[in-house]
This record gives structure tokens, C-alpha cells and sequence, in this order.
């Protein structure tokens, strides 16, 4: 069944075409107070304008681009560390990964709304890039630890002691054939973290913690419409479809993607499924 | 200027419930359904209870030498007499005769020295402590008579007495129960739910116009609106959303009366640093936001533009909102003559809720118009605290001051606004110390009007206070000055 995965290629694909679009056009300026306040929906402004009169459609485009670059990054950063502290955990002696390993459930289990707050009292503020390694950070330590065990499962294969017969460097293997072989779980697993991300995100802009205004964030529109949501429901509607679009769109790509492993006979353990949906970087 | 007809039509409406309209026959033995926000930590004002005491308490189970009427006048109460030395530092009051508190004692001179001393005790956390710290010593000469003396005057002395409950000094721990004098007894309070009080038999003054009120805390505003839309509850004590009205609109169910709060929004500037220390820049950005907008983008058709931190219900507010008013224009022409012809860009430490963020966005694209660029920086209440009250380490910010008589703050160069006039530091001070109410309302808009003037903080506008209770439901007060709710003239027709 490829379904999911098609359901989930069009949902990705059109927030990825909206933030794209964004780069180049918007129908109205982000901070263009175009509108009366609170407009209803209407043909000049589809989704209605919020207190300030700016439409609320050119924001959650906007949203979808800060989501998709958040999203996009927080996954990049959180796959880069996870994976190189999987591996090394992996290879570690007896005594140091079981450090490491306890240290990794450690990190799970610390909240990210605490770590994104680390982050920005560290920095100078919030802002795009506090929220990418605050959530790229609380990432890394899920996948390290998926890492951790997909690699020591592989590294009981015969196929390894081989190549460490005829001589192969554990650089080598681990790029040679350590890697190949658990990039699709991984892959599975980077694309659920990244639906998770762009939840996180929208949480930490919704406290404040995220991309600063004007920048609209769907997160901070959320916040900002709920003070108006009964006299216009649309600025709740509009970006609340967004995030889940977007979020479901890459649950169904994930599912696809694993789909498409299972039929390639590399069925996940229950244990790796369990590591796979079992946390996001939520608090 | 069309917040001027605005406000003859609030005061109006201040007025219109003493007024009694012509309703169905008032039921005395009714019982007022209350929903409010907030919930009191405790029942002792001088224990950090939280404005929801003063809400629940005031002249309702507790009252005091002189009350801060919701009109922001104030008046006589538990002082029949009340006379000044020809120097101003000794206040004989004489007490009303018959008042007895709630557990039975008569109320004498010794209760009123001993609220007095609980106010100013070491460990009192009322907010009022700092404004009674001229009171020299107190003195009883009789049961009737309680003589204040002075170490400087004061001649916002009545006024500050009006913060401080008369207690029976028999009353050890009052923060659970309670002993005054006033027309309610505490019937019961369910913590975290509600605080129900009755009608008090052997009350001294008038009866109340109901037979009691039970105040139900909500911590959801959603929830609270929702209760009163089901006829769980007779009126809620505050709104905090203009939107969230469009469901009492229905007149032959719900009032909905609109007060002046004493709640201001404002952009509050470090006028220590640099560009902020100058005068022509603060007017610039004075008038380059348009105020009216910003006010009706997050009220709507309420609440009024301010042209200083003083609002209506305190004696010495005037009008100014024309001294900067807006116009681009001439705003970058001050900028340019401020020597920033290109702009400048600052730091807007803005507080992560409604209405801040939308707020700072707002001045960010109408600054822009001027060539000023606000970098905004979203902080927690509590990074406020720290960072911007304690630290001072900020450019501007946003707040909203909800204090009553709050404009000498700007006669205190510590505060963290730095605001440093010496004139305006010896008006204020000097305004204490006048003989009579004329000079120090005098002094106070004398100094206000130079305040205005030098543009100090960016004052942006007056939240409306509003208060929406089912159509049968009269008589509560509608400015809520202080936060105070007072029950007793509070009527419900069957």
C-alpha cells in the first residue's frame, strides 16, 4: 500500500510549495495593515485579518515557511548528533556506554520547553535559531539512542566480523556498512521527529519562546487569536489546519516510508517501533 | 478627539445604576452570583492575599476610616470626625458610635491602632506600607478617639487609610477567618471554588440591598463567560477581552457597563540611556504612533487614548492627549533635529502576553514609518521582574500599570524608568506635604503636565473596565477602582 505515502508526499509537498512561494510572493505585506479589524473571511482576504487588520492568510503562509525551516533544521541538527553519538555509544566499552546510555534516557526525559528556555537565557533572545537547537538538542538524544541499538544489533552480524577479517577499519565499516544499513529506520524515525518538531515549535512560540513577532510563527497566531476567537474563529482555524496539514502529512510520509522498508523485509523489532513513536521533543 | 463623548457616556453609565431603573420588584433576600478571576491566597491583605481580597473584602466584610469611592472620591466611614492640627501633623478621628464586629466586640480607638500597626508590621506585605511610613505614632486618649501624629505631612493620609481594614484586635490569625465591622460575615470559603458571604444582622450603618453574595473563582475567562451565559452566575466582575462581549449582546438578557479602570498600557522607556535620555526623541516617538488605533486594534470602540499616566478617577487628571499628538511628520523632524535624521533601532523587552505582542507589532510598523527599527524580545512576567524592574537593564518596554494615584512613581528617580526631573521630584514630594486637597491636586497636575510634556514614558491607553451581569441585576459598582467590588447596593428583581 503506497497510499499513505502519496497522501503524505501532496501534504508535505504543498506546505513546502506555500513556504517556498513565500520567498518570492505574498499576497499582502506581513505587517501591511490592510484590512479593517477582525475582517471576515472574504475574497480579498480568504482567511480574514486579525486585530490589526493584516491578513491572516499571508501570515500563515509565513508560518508555513518558519515551520518548514524550523522543522527542516531542528531535524538536520538532531539527526547529525544523534546518529555520530548513536555510533559511538555503540562502539563504547561496556562501562562508558552504559554512561552514555543512561545518560541519553537522561536527556529524554528532561523537558525541551526547559531546554528551549536554557537556550535563550544563554543567547540574546529567542529567536529562529534558539527554537532549531533547542529542538535539534532534545532530537539528537532520541536518536542517539535508536541509533545506539540499531548499530549494535548490526554489529552482531556476520557480515561485519567478515569485513573486520579482511582487514576493514571500524571507519570503514561504520560508513560502509553500518550506516547503509540502518539509514531507512533512521529515516522513518528523522521524518516523525520532524512532524514532532513543528509541533514543539508552535508550543514554544505559542509561550513566547520561538521565532520573536513579527514574525508570525503558527504557535504565536495561535496565542494571538485567542483572545478573538469567537468574534473570528478563522485565526484559530486557519493556522490550527496549517500545523495539522503539515503534521499529518509527515506521519503519512513516515508511515509510507516505513511501508516501503517492511516490504524490503527489514521488518523494525517491536522494541525499535516502540523507539520510534515513543517520544517527540515535547515537554 | 472622539473619546471625549466616550467618557461623558462611561461616566453616565457610572451613574446610571444608582439611579435605579424602573425594574420588577427587588428581591432583598437574593443572593448575588459572582464570577471573577481572582481567587485571594488568603483572607489577610497584609499576608500577600492578591487583589482578589480586596475584590472580595473591602467594605463588604471589612471597612475602614475612609472609603475610596468607585467614583475615586473619598469619604468618611467608621470616622465620624475627623480634624488636623493647624501644622498638619496630628489627625484626631473621632469613631462612629455603635459599630460592633462581627464576633460581637464594640469597635474602640485600641482596634483601630492595632489595624493600623498590623498594616506597618515587620513581616506586613501590604502594598500600602511604604505610604503610611509618616505616621510618627499613634495614640488612644479614649475608646472613641484615635490620635495620628505625623512626621511629615500627609495629605493623602485619609486616602491611604482607606487600604487599611479596621481588624478587632482581639483577632490573632485572620487569614482564614475574619473579624471587621462591615455589612457581610463570611458564610464560608471553599478554596480553589468559592467565598460565600451573608448579610450581617447587627450591622451599624444601612442594610445591603441583598441578603449576601457568593463569589465563585474561575481560572479560565472562557469558563467564566460560559457560567454566566448558563445562568450559573448574576454578573462577572471583569472582561478581559472585547470579543469575547459579542455573546452578552443581547440586552433583554445581559447589561454590559463599561467603567474607567485604572489599568494603562504603556511603552515605558529606560530614560537613562541613550537615545531614550533625550526629550526630543521620547515626543518623536510619542508621535509617531497613532494611538487611537493601536486602542481600538485591541478594545475596539472602548476604553480612551491617554495623554499622560493619570486617568479620569484620579483628582488631578486633565487631558493631554494633544501636547504630542499624532503626527509623523513632525516627528521626524524631531528626530532629525535630535541629531537620528536616519533613525536608530532599540530593544523592545516585550511581556509574553495579550496585549503586549500584538502591541510591540504594532509599534514596530509604526516606527518604521519613522526610521525607527524596535527589535522586539519577547520575556516571561518573571524576566520582567528581574531583568527590567529589578535590573533596569532595558532600552523600553511594555506594561500595564494598574495602580490607583500612581503618577509619583515618576517623582522617585530610582524607579525603573529613571525618570529624573528635579522639578518634578520636589512637586511631588512637596504635594504630600500641602495643607489642603486644592494645593496637592494643584502640585500633582503641575507636575503631571511637566511629566507630559517631556514625554517621560509613552502612554498609550486606558483599559475599560468592564462588567457584564444578567439584565435583572443593578447597583454594582462599575469602575472597580483598587479592584474593590462593592456588594451592598447590589440589587436582583425577581
Amino acid at each position: 500500500m503506497k497510499r499513505n505515502l502519496w497522501i503524505g508526499i501532496v501534504l508535505v509537498g504543498l506546505n513546502a510549495a506555500v513556504a517556498l512561494l513565500t520567498l518570492v510572493w505574498l499576497p499582502y505585506g506581513p505587517a501591511e495593515m490592510a484590512g479593517g479589524r477582525l475582517s471576515p473571511p472574504s475574497w480579498a482576504h480568504p482567511a480574514g485579518t486579525d486585530r490589526l487588520g493584516r491578513d491572516y492568510l499571508t501570515q500563515v503562509m509565513i508560518g508555513a515557511r518558519i515551520a518548514m525551516t524550523v522543522g527542516i533544521g531542528a531535524t538536520l541538527l538532531g539527526g547529525l548528533i544523534g546518529t555520530t553519538l548513536g555510533v559511538l555509544a555503540a562502539f563504547a566499552r561496556r562501562g562508558l556506554d552504559d554512561a552514555l546510555a543512561a545518560t541519553l534516557d537522561i536527556l529524554i526525559a528532561f523537558p525541551t520547553l526547559l531546554l528551549a528556555m536554557l537556550v535563550v537565557a544563554a543567547s540574546d533572545g529567542a529567536s529562529l535559531w534558539t527554537a532549531i537547537l533547542a529542538i535539534g538538542l532534545a532530537m539528537s538524544a532520541i536518536i542517539a539512542r535508536l541509533v545506539r541499538i540499531l548499530t549494535k544489533r548490526v554489529l552482531t552480524q556476520d557480515y561485519i566480523t567478515a569485513a573486520r577479517c579482511s582487514g576493514l577499519g571500524w571507519g570503514r565499516i561504520t560508513f560502509a556498512h553500518i550506516l547503509p544499513n540502518i539509514f531507512p529506520t533512521i529515516l522513518v524515525a528523522l521524518a516523525l521527529q520532524f512532524g514532532l518538531a513543528v509541533i514543539a515549535e508552535a508550543s514554544l512560540s505559542y509561550l513566547g519562546l520561538g521565532t520573536p513577532p513579527p514574525n508570525a510563527s503558527w504557535g504565536q497566531l495561535l496565542q494571538q487569536a485567542q483572545s478573538t476567537v469567537f468574534r473570528a474563529p478563522m485565526g484559530v482555524i486557519a493556522p490550527g489546519l496549517a500545523l495539522v496539514s503539515l503534521v499529518l502529512g509527515i506521519n503519512f510520509l513516515a508511515d509510507g516510508l516505513r511501508d516501503l522498508i517492511d516490504s524490503d523485509g527489514e521488518a523494525l523489532t517491536p522494541d525499535e517501533d516502540l523507539e520510534l513513536g515513543v517520544k517527540g521533543p515535547l515537554p | 478627539m472622539h473619546f471625549v463623548p466616550k467618557l461623558a457616556l462611561a461616566l453616565g453609565a457610572a451613574l446610571a445604576p444608582f439611579a435605579g431603573p424602573a425594574l420588577a420588584e427587588t428581591d432583598p433576600s437574593a443572593i448575588i452570583r459572582i464570577g471573577s478571576l481572582y481567587e485571594p491566597q488568603n483572607l489577610d491583605n497584609t499576608a500577600g492575599a492578591g487583589q482578589g481580597i480586596n475584590e472580595a473584602f473591602n467594605d463588604n466584610v471589612y471597612e475602614a476610616l475612609f472609603r475610596l469611592n468607585d467614583d475615586g472620591s473619598v469619604v468618611p466611614v467608621l470616622a465620624a470626625d475627623h480634624t488636623v492640627s493647624e501644622d498638619g501633623l496630628t489627625h484626631t478621628f473621632t469613631l462612629q458610635d455603635g459599630v460592633t464586629f462581627h464576633s460581637g466586640d464594640p469597635l474602640t480607638a485600641a482596634d483601630v491602632k492595632y489595624s493600623i500597626e498590623r498594616v506597618l508590621a515587620e513581616g506586613s506585605k501590604s502594598s500600602r506600607k511604604s505610604s503610611l511610613a509618616p505616621i510618627a505614632g499613634i495614640e488612644t486618649p479614649d475608646d472613641k478617639t484615635v490620635v495620628i501624629t505625623l512626621k511629615s505631612r500627609s495629605i493623602s493620609l485619609p486616602y491611604n487609610l482607606s487600604y487599611v481594614w479596621i481588624v478587632n484586635d482581639a483577632a490573632t490569625d485572620i487569614t482564614a477567618t475574619e473579624d471587621g465591622t462591615g455589612p457581610y460575615v463570611l458564610d464560608g470559603w471553599k478554596r480553589g471554588s468559592a467565598i460565600s458571604l451573608k448579610a450581617f444582622d447587627g450591622y451599624w450603618g444601612e442594610k445591603p440591598k441583598n441578603s449576601g453574595a457568593t463569589i465563585s473563582y474561575f481560572t479560565e475567562a472562557a469558563a467564566l463567560d460560559n457560567a454566566l451565559l448558563t445562568d450559573a452566575l448574576d454578573l462577572v466582575t471583569t472582561i478581559q477581552s472585547p470579543d469575547a462581549l459579542a455573546q452578552f449582546e443581547d440586552p433583554s438578557r445581559f447589561t454590559i457597563s463599561e467603567g474607567n479602570s485604572t489599568v494603562k498600557e504603556i511603552m515605558a522607556y529606560n530614560d537613562r540611556v541613550a537615545p531614550f535620555d533625550n526629550v526630543q526623541v521620547r515626543k518623536a516617538l510619542a508621535r509617531g504612533i497613532d494611538k487611537a488605533k493601536l486602542l481600538e486594534a485591541i478594545w475596539g470602540d472602548r476604553g480612551m487614548v491617554l495623554g499622560s499616566f493619570v486617568p479620569p478617577t484620579d483628582p488631578w487628571y486633565e487631558d493631554l492627549t494633544g501636547v504630542d499628538a499624532y503626527d509623523p511628520e513632525s516627528a521626524k523632524a524631531l528626530l532629525a533635529e535630535a541629531g537620528y535624521p536616519d533613525g536608530f533601532t532599540f530593544t523592545l523587552d516585550t511581556p509574553n502576553y495579550d496585549p503586549h505582542p500584538i502591541t510591540a507589532e504594532f509599534i514596530k510598523a509604526e516606527l518604521a514609518k519613522i526610521g525607527v527599527t524596535v527589535n522586539i524580545n519577547i520575556i516571561t512576567a518573571n524576566e520582567w521582574y528581574t531583568k527590567v524592574y529589578q535590573a533596569k537593564d532595558f532600552q523600553a518596554t511594555l506594561q500595564e500599570h494598574v495602580n490607583h494615584r500612581d503618577v509619583v512613581f515618576y517623582g522617585n528617580p530610582d524607579f525603573y524608568w529613571g525618570y529624573n526631573n528635579a522639578d518634578v521630584t520636589r512637586l511631588i514630594a512637596e504635594a504630600e506635604e500641602v495643607a489642603t486637597e486644592e494645593e496637592h491636586t494643584a502640585k500633582l497636575r503641575e507636575a503631571n503636565r511637566i511629566i507630559a510634556e517631556e514625554a517621560a514614558s509613552n502612554w498609550f491607553f486606558l483599559y475599560p473596565q468592564i462588567v457584564v451581569s444578567a439584565a435583572n441585576v443593578t447597583g454594582y459598582p462599575v469602575n472597580g477602582l483598587n479592584s474593590q467590588f462593592f456588594l451592598r447596593g447590589i440589587e436582583k428583581s425577581k
